[in-house]
């Protein structure tokens, strides 16, 4: 097999799609892109088995073939060189590939490229389309929230339900939970699954910055995205994700609406002074004045600063880990925020003051439990 | 001449307590004394385990490690008791505060064992045999505990002699004897050996040192990798391992090796059960917790992964060993790959939570 590409073309197709690829001790063959020609259109795929993306791009070839190419001496070789044509000839039988560019020349061995897992196909699929905007704020809103915790599988990605009034994208680590409604999507028939975390994070990474419509097919087993040139299949989590309405308190009755970025600088320098572990700050709201005070005992260092605030309700006392209310402020829109708590040991709502039209936005942090000195 | 060559020469004692939890609770409580008594987990509960039985339980084929079901089967009026590792602590605590007035070298393994390097004692008595006899007698009036002593040239011909005499032994194994007595060992009783590789040397026809040491040292490493040299070594009466006052524990593990590659999640998860037994087991004998668990995965290819789950607490029950064990090997088990070695470690043991208590208490509230 023998084909002529530009290795700026090619090294933008093969960075597309490299996130895919694993660096699997147990497959080697997973460290390789898999090259089809068929016709002069040129397949590259990357898999981890778990996510998989392909890209096409068209290439100057007399025959067809397929052959395996170990990822990581191809991109540090493309990177390297200046923009210009070269050549790849491989033996179809040892696999042994050469790379003519210019005055140099290079060697190196491929794989068989039917030793290469098939990219599966997503069969009796339903399909629905947004916006790729749409798409990339969903992702954005929701995946900081994402939990590791491979033990808890359902949580290590973003649930999508999916009906004909809204789409609906929640993430939750146990500790912290966004829910990111859109009321401009619709599908006609309602369904719901699990993005796994790595899928979506290479969907954020790869989707067009142009409002290009993103094809999205699924079935019980897998999801398909088509945008331009790239696919991206991902196998869902196979877990029920737990009822998160349940666990969003209704009655919140102290709500104290807040200047955003005032609130999340404040908060970023008194975490500073928090304890290294657990980024504690203590909210002390009495009337229209919001205390945010830490410390850290080990060390003797403590912050205090005052903010002026909106408050209904009662005078309270509530713990957060800072870090989970600067990653969702971090997250929200708007000038003002509202949060809403109903007691110290109860999840907070922290929720834009005005939504846009289309969206509805919902972040829940617990607090942490307080213990007051004696 | 020869006094500096003997001089070349180091002194080791291993000071073994005599099924220490047991004779400590016969010690404390008189109505124990002469029964036989099993010290660990109750039969009556799920998985408890055999921490020490005492030597009248031992009679009766009782041995630590055993489920304490079947502790109660082979003796059925055996008394059971849980143990008070506070106890053990305080006292451990005192015995090495006995062997301090010997020497600084002093390496604890475990709770009620250490081994002791007096080649340089603080006092002068410049007789290792005689420092042995002394922190006997001294365990003995103080404490009134029996203890055995093995004192020979190194650490691994230390501990075999420690284990001759007892209970209350004390046996020296000099330079002049070393080999002679490594040439009668039996091959399981080498440090290291474990029932595999027992296995594999009787069937190459090894039972003992001198058996071995009729290998070179190419042959003995082809077969056994680098446990191999140290075989070499020993049976040479050679151990230069030192002792090591600081030692700490940093990680604990069991493993296995099959004897034919396992493909399915059942067996899998059956041989997970019998290893986080074992690490359950170690665990207790040690009386640690740890907060990170770690599964290692070895393929038919050889390829190795590790796996792990910290805990936010120090764990040490049985139930998370295996349930952890067990969903990391879900979350990695693959059809396509046939397995031949599983193993479970546990680290960390340190504490996370330095916090102090009390002061500024942070739980972290959860919502599912």
């Amino acid at each position: 097999m023998r084909f002529i590409v530009s290795t700026s073309t090619l090294l933008k197709q093969l960075q597309a799609v490299n996130g895919a690829s694993s660096s699997s001790t147990v497959l080697p063959i997973l460290e390789n892109f898999l090259f089809e020609i068929k016709d002069g259109i040129l397949t590259i795929s990357a898999t981890d088995l778990q996510t998989s993306m392909t890209t096409t791009l068209a290439v100057e070839s007399k025959e067809d073939g397929k052959i395996a190419i170990p990822s990581r001496i191809l991109l540090e070789t493309l990177k390297t060189l200046p923009d210009q044509p070269i050549t790849f000839n491989v033996d179809d039988t040892t696999f042994a590939i050469e790379i003519n560019a210019g005055d140099g020349k290079y060697k190196l061995s491929g794989e068989n490229g039917d030793d290469f897992p098939k990219i599966p196909s997503v069969e009796n699929a339903s399909a629905v389309s947004l916006p790729a905007s749409v798409l990339a704020e969903a992702i954005n809103k929701t995946i900081f929230a994402v939990s590791n915790d491979e033990l808890r599988p359902a949580m290590t990605g973003v649930y999508c339900q999916l009906n004909s009034s809204n789409f609906t994208f929640v993430s939750t680590d146990a500790h912290k939970l966004v829910r990111y409604r859109r009321n401009d999507a619709k599908a006609e028939q309602s369904a719901s699954f699990i993005l796994p975390k790595k899928a979506l994070t290479l969907l954020k990474a790869s989707l067009p910055t142009d409002d290009v419509s993103v094809a999205i097919e699924y079935n019980n087993t897998s999801a398909f995205f088509r945008f331009g040139n790239i696919n991206l299949i991902c196998r869902l989590i196979d877990e029920r994700y737990p009822d998160y309405e349940a666990v969003i308190p209704q009655n919140n009755t102290n709500r104290m609406t807040i200047d955003r970025s005032l609130f999340l600088s404040s908060l970023r320098r008194v975490v500073i002074f928090a304890n290294k572990t657990t980024h504690q700050v203590r909210l002390k709201i009495t009337g229209s004045e919001l205390n945010i005070s830490s410390e850290d005992i080990d060390f003797s260092n403590e912050a205090h600063e005052r903010l002026s605030c909106q408050y209904e309700g009662d005078d309270m006392e509530i713990g957060f880990n800072a870090r989970f209310l600067i990653e969702m402020l971090n997250n929200l829109s708007g000038e003002e925020v509202t949060l809403e708590m109903s007691t110290a040991n109860r999840a907070g709502l922290l929720v834009p003051q005005t939504n846009d039209e289309n969206e509805d936005v919902l972040m829940l942090v617990m607090p942490v439990m307080l213990n007051t000195y004696a | 001449m020869e006094a500096t060559s003997e001089i070349a020469y180091r002194k080791i004692i291993h000071i073994d307590m005599d099924a220490f939890y047991a004779s400590v609770e016969q010690r404390d409580n008189p109505e124990y004394r002469g029964k036989p008594l099993v010290v660990g987990g109750l039969p009556e509960g799920r998985g408890g385990v055999v921490a020490t039985a005492s030597y009248e339980a031992r009679g009766f084929g009782i041995h630590s490690a055993m489920p304490s079901k079947q502790a109660l089967k082979l003796c059925p009026h055996a008394l059971f008791v849980r143990p008070r590792f506070e106890a053990y602590k305080e006292i451990s605590r005192k015995i090495r505060e006995i062997f301090s007035r010997y020497t600084d070298l002093i390496e604890p393994l475990s709770l009620d064992e250490a081994y002791l390097d007096v080649t340089q004692d603080k006092l002068h008595i410049g007789s290792a045999l005689e420092i042995a006899w002394q922190i006997k007698a001294a365990i003995k009036d103080e404490l009134k505990l029996t203890a055995s002593a093995g004192v020979s040239i190194n650490k691994f011909v230390a501990k075999m002699a420690s284990d001759i005499n007892k209970p209350d032994g004390l046996k020296f194994i000099g330079p002049s004897s070393v080999e002679a007595f490594m040439e009668t060992l039996p091959v399981a009783k080498f440090y290291g050996v474990g029932k595999v590789t027992a296995e594999k040397m009787k069937k190459m026809g090894l039972f003992t040192g001198a058996d071995i040491k009729n290998l070179s040292e190419a042959e003995l490493s082809r077969s056994f990798g680098k446990s191999g040299r140290f075989y070499y070594q020993i049976v040479r009466g050679i151990d230069d391992r030192e002792v090591q006052p600081h030692r700490e524990t940093k990680s604990l593990a069991a493993e296995d090796t099959f004897a034919y590659d396992l493909s399915t999640l059942e067996e899998m998860e059956a041989e997970l059960d019998k290893i986080a037994k074992l690490v359950y087991d170690r665990l207790l004998k040690k009386n640690l917790k740890g907060r990170t668990i770690t599964l290692k995965i070895k393929y038919s290819n050889f390829k190795q992964i590790t796996r792990n789950k910290s805990f936010p607490v120090p764990v040490a029950d049985l139930e998370t060993i295996n349930a952890t064990a067990k969903q990391l090997l879900r979350i990695t088990f693959m059809e396509t790959h046939r397995i031949r070695l599983l193993g479970i470690s546990l680290s960390n043991f340190g504490e996370l939570d330095t916090r102090p208590k009390g002061k500024i208490g942070a739980d972290q509230l959860k919502l599912f």
